[in-house]
């Protein structure tokens, strides 16, 4: 090819590439305009509500600063349910995350089964999770720890069995030379690579947990969610704007706690 | 002289042995300038305290009888770089790759758009035919073999139009019939466009075939400056079996 034809072909590409660009904008465009006027998407409904969320928020105003006492246990519940829950995921993560894995798994049978079963659990929901939970354990935050432990496993886990497939190969190669057996190579090859990566999502997990477990409540599964939606119901707005309050304050000491310990293990 | 390095010491910082002690230089234009040493002598630290990826802790470097200070962009323009490792974009085509050594002359607002003038496109195509890559132009820049990757990262460096290349162990991770190959595309390309070369090599073989000047490095020390020829026993022992009492004796 001379450096002629490479300008040409490139001029050539250039402009199929915009074609294709176009071609593809456009169709996108008009799906995303579809399914816009099929969920209702209309600005102007936003507009007209303005006035019904400020009479909303003033029967909220001010929040009942008496009501925080009563918060407190449930606050305290709420933050348990998470550490709980994210406690249990890393646990169970861990050996889901090694046989859901290409590259550790045993088989290519079990990945698949493994890889199934941790998207069904992603799939669920906690709230959903947590529903069944209460009608298999009853009323109370054990449902919600169980709730939140196997939606956060799901999730965990197929970050982490990611993170184990995307090592550099190097080092694996090394271990098994060495006459290393698999689970040696796993423990000294892969789990040293991968470590980084799983500490910091799962304390990412658990700043996600807090929040998840705030609304547990609504369906009888403990914390917080419980008086959110009780004062809701009883019309006592004032109180709701309290939880609310709290719920934000939790979330918000919850993300500079988190933030502060990955920055302190990266 | 193109390029005259004064003194320059350099010492990082929680490091006992300063990486550079003293070092001086003068290379003319156009020369093919062989720094030979071994591994952790200072030859790379040399190298970026010239386009000052390093800042040099003291010393200073004269481009065209101008100290190297100010518009770091504009100046390092000037010098483009090869380095061991390739670092060509792997996601990227040959000829993206290749463009992107004319980044420093462009705007950022353009580069958003990944969009370059057709003057650009004119200047890489050339740099490619220059090293025999542009059958290669459309292939993503990770399907290449490692001499052709390298072959690439010197078009790269040209479509700079710099006035000195900066090579630093340009052939470490090549075979050595790759790595002649190469050598001989940076030697016959700096030749044909007058840029000066300046080329750490640690493999005493190559400097002898392709240098026009050698400087030995010890210890971030010079401790030879001279033609290839005169590369006998006793200066590579100086160069790479100098104890630091013999070096300072």
């Amino acid at each position: 090819m001379t450096v002629a034809g490479v300008l040409a072909a490139e001029a050539q590409r250039r402009r199929e590439g915009f074609r294709r660009a176009l071609l593809w904008s456009t169709g996108a465009l008009a799906l995303l305009w579809f399914t816009a006027a099929q969920i209702g998407l209309n600005p102007a409904a936003l507009v007209r509500g303005v006035p019904f969320m400020l009479d909303f928020f003033g029967r909220m105003f001010p929040p009942d600063l008496a009501h925080l006492a009563l918060l407190r246990d449930a606050t305290v519940e709420t933050v348990q349910i998470a550490v709980w829950g994210t406690l249990i995921a890393i646990v169970l993560s861990i050996p889901l995350a090694l046989l859901g894995a290409r590259n550790t798994t045993p088989h290519a049978l079990v990945f698949h089964a493994t890889r199934m079963f941790l998207n069904a659990l992603r799939s669920i929901n906690e709230l959903v999770f947590a529903l069944i939970f209460v009608a298999a354990v009853g009323l109370g935050p054990f449902a919600g720890v169980l709730a939140i432990a196997l939606h956060a496993t799901g999730m965990l886990a197929k970050f982490c069995a990611e993170e184990v497939e995307g090592v550099d190969r190097g080092p694996i190669e090394a271990m098994r030379a060495t006459g290393a057996g698999r689970l040696q190579v796993i423990l000294f090859g892969i789990v040293p690579q991968v470590v980084p990566a799983f500490v910091s999502y799962s304390v990412y997990r658990f700043d996600v947990s807090i929040r998840a477990a705030t609304i547990l409540g609504l369906v009888g599964a403990g914390g917080l969610g419980f008086s959110l939606i009780k004062t809701m119901k009883l019309f006592l707005y004032h109180q709701t704007a309290t939880c609310i309050l709290v719920i934000f304050v939790l979330v918000a000491v919850s993300d500079w706690l988190c933030a502060r310990i990955r920055a302190r293990i990266l | 002289m193109v390029l005259e390095i004064r003194n320059v010491s350099k010492t990082y910082p929680g490091a006992a042995q300063p990486a550079l002690s003293d070092v001086s230089i003068s290379v003319p234009a156009g020369q093919f300038l062989v720094i030979l040493g071994p591994s952790g002598a200072g030859k790379s630290s040399l190298m970026r305290c010239i386009n000052r990826l390093v800042e040099p802790t003291s010393g200073q470097v004269f481009f065209e009888n101008k100290p190297i200070m100010g518009d770091l962009r504009a100046i390092r323009r000037q010098f483009g770089m090869v380095f061991q490792q390739f670092n060509l974009v792997k996601r990227l085509s040959v000829l993206t790759n290749v463009l992107s050594g004319r980044l420093g002359y462009r705007s950022v607002a353009r580069s958003l758009f990944y969009s370059f003038p057709e003057s650009d496109k004119q200047i890489a195509a050339e740099c490619l035919a220059r090293v025999n890559m542009e059958h290669k132009a459309f292939q993503r820049a990770d399907t290449l073999s490692g001499g052709e990757q390298q072959r690439v990262a010197i078009a790269r460096a040209l479509a700079q139009q710099p006035k000195v290349i900066l090579a630093d162990e340009p052939v470490a991770s090549l075979d050595p019939k790759i790595a002649r190959q190469v050598l001989g595309y940076l030697r016959q390309v700096a030749k044909e466009l007058g840029i000066t070369v300046l080329c750490n090599l640690h493999q005493v073989d190559y400097a002898r075939e392709f240098a026009e000047r050698i400087v030995g490095m010890s210890r971030g020390r010079v401790v030879f400056d001279g033609l290839a020829a005169q590369l006998n026993e006793e200066v590579l022992n100086r160069i790479y079996y100098a104890t630091a009492e013999e070096q300072a004796a």
